[in-house]
């Protein structure tokens, strides 16, 4: 079930991401003052970005591992459209009232089942 | 936009001193978007104790990575069984966005702060921290920027880590409720803020890898973040592109 997980295979991973995360952040202080935010690799990347962590969020949600994989996927999706829907309510600042419902939601789904 | 010109003589006494203003951000820093960032450090532990990734290794993502959404790209990747080239790959592209985060930050620093010990505190610039320091920063004199911009983030840093073992050594003896209330915080946080999302191409982005996300993981379960992120991401730039140049062309004489 849970393949290429041998020490090597792992610390490779960390260091490759490791390194990569630091490349951009030094990155961004070379180019600092010296690149327009605004230039079309920018787009593109942030493009990029947003639609991996949409797939990452959108599997994580509907086909998890582990321990969310024993809530049933409708508990799972009805959860995440409460949640947008305190978000929604009213624009700006709703981020942790609607955070606190979908996590007291779930444990609370925990609690009873 | 985002340089000085916001406000051309900010108010220089606001703190008497680099100290004061270093001071600033770590009390700043202990408040509500830090206790967010904290609860997902939490959660992220928690999932790397289901995930079964070890302690020393789940803890040292944080020390290093420092970014939840590339944190968890690596855990997905690793366990899906994906080669060492993709998942660095598909964490360095969810890291892209530091260079955007960098490049609008840094140039309000004073011209004396832009020096080689940026290379070091950059390591603690994060999707909280730049938040706050993009509506703090035109509230104080350029020279004490670089001291608040450390004086936050640090600590946000540093707190991370104990939260990520924490998250982890918890989940093994909590009830199962409370694991599971855990390890649904960062999926219901990544949800909640793409609502925030503004710009069409990106909300195009974001339903395109939302969809093709689940679809590729059943085709090829190792490559499907990389390659959905890369189609989805590449045709919602794609049609932003074609629509940009045809309300040009339309709009000539």
């Amino acid at each position: 079930m849970i393949p290429n997980l041998d020490g090597w295979h792992t610390a490779g991973a960390l260091l490759l991401a490791s390194v990569g995360t630091y490349v951009c952040r030094a990155g961004g202080v070379l180019l600092s003052g010296h690149i327009n935010q605004n230039s079309e690799i920018f787009k593109w990347l942030s493009a990029v970005t947003y639609s991996m962590i949409a797939a990452l969020t959108v599997r994580l949600i509907v086909m998890p591992t582990g321990a969310l994989a024993t809530v049933p996927v409708t508990i799972r999706v009805l959860i995440g459209i409460v949640s947008l829907g305190v978000m929604l309510i009213k624009p700006g600042g709703r981020l942790v009232p609607a955070l606190l419902t979908g996590t007291g939601l779930m444990l609370i789904y925990g609690l009873l089942r | 936009m985002t340089s000085t010109d916001i406000t051309p003589h900010p108010p220089a006494s606001r703190f008497d001193s680099r100290k004061a203003a270093f001071r600033q951000g770590v009390k700043d820093a202990v408040r509500a978007p830090v206790l967010v960032l904290i609860a997902g450090m939490l959660g992220f532990g928690a999932a790397g104790n289901i995930y079964g990734l070890g302690l020393p290794f789940t803890t040292a993502t944080t020390f290093f990575i420092f970014a939840l959404p590339g944190q968890i790209v690596l855990f997905e990747m690793l366990v899906s069984g994906a080669s060492l080239l993709s998942i660095g790959i598909a964490v360095s592209l969810t890291s892209s966005r530091f260079v955007t985060m960098a490049v609008t930050l840094f140039p309000q620093l004073h011209r004396d702060d832009r020096k080689p010990g940026l290379y070091a505190s950059v390591h603690v610039l994060a999707m909280t921290a730049w938040t706050v320091a993009m509506r703090e920063f035109p509230l104080m004199a350029p020279e004490h920027r670089s001291s608040y911009f450390v004086g936050f983030g640090l600590p946000c840093w540093l707190l991370s880590v104990p939260a990520t073992a924490l998250g982890y050594v918890i989940a093994g003896e909590v009830p199962m409720a409370v694991t599971l209330a855990l390890v649904w915080i960062n999926p219901l946080f990544f949800l909640l803020t793409f609502t925030e999302v503004k710009l069409p191409a990106n909300r195009l982005a974001i339903l395109l890898g939302g969809c093709l996300g689940p679809a590729f993981f059943l085709i090829d379960s190792a490559t499907s973040l990389l390659a959905a992120g890369l189609v989805g991401g590449s045709l919602a730039y794609g049609w932003q592109r074609l629509r940009s140049r045809q309300g040009a062309t339309e709009g000539r004489p």
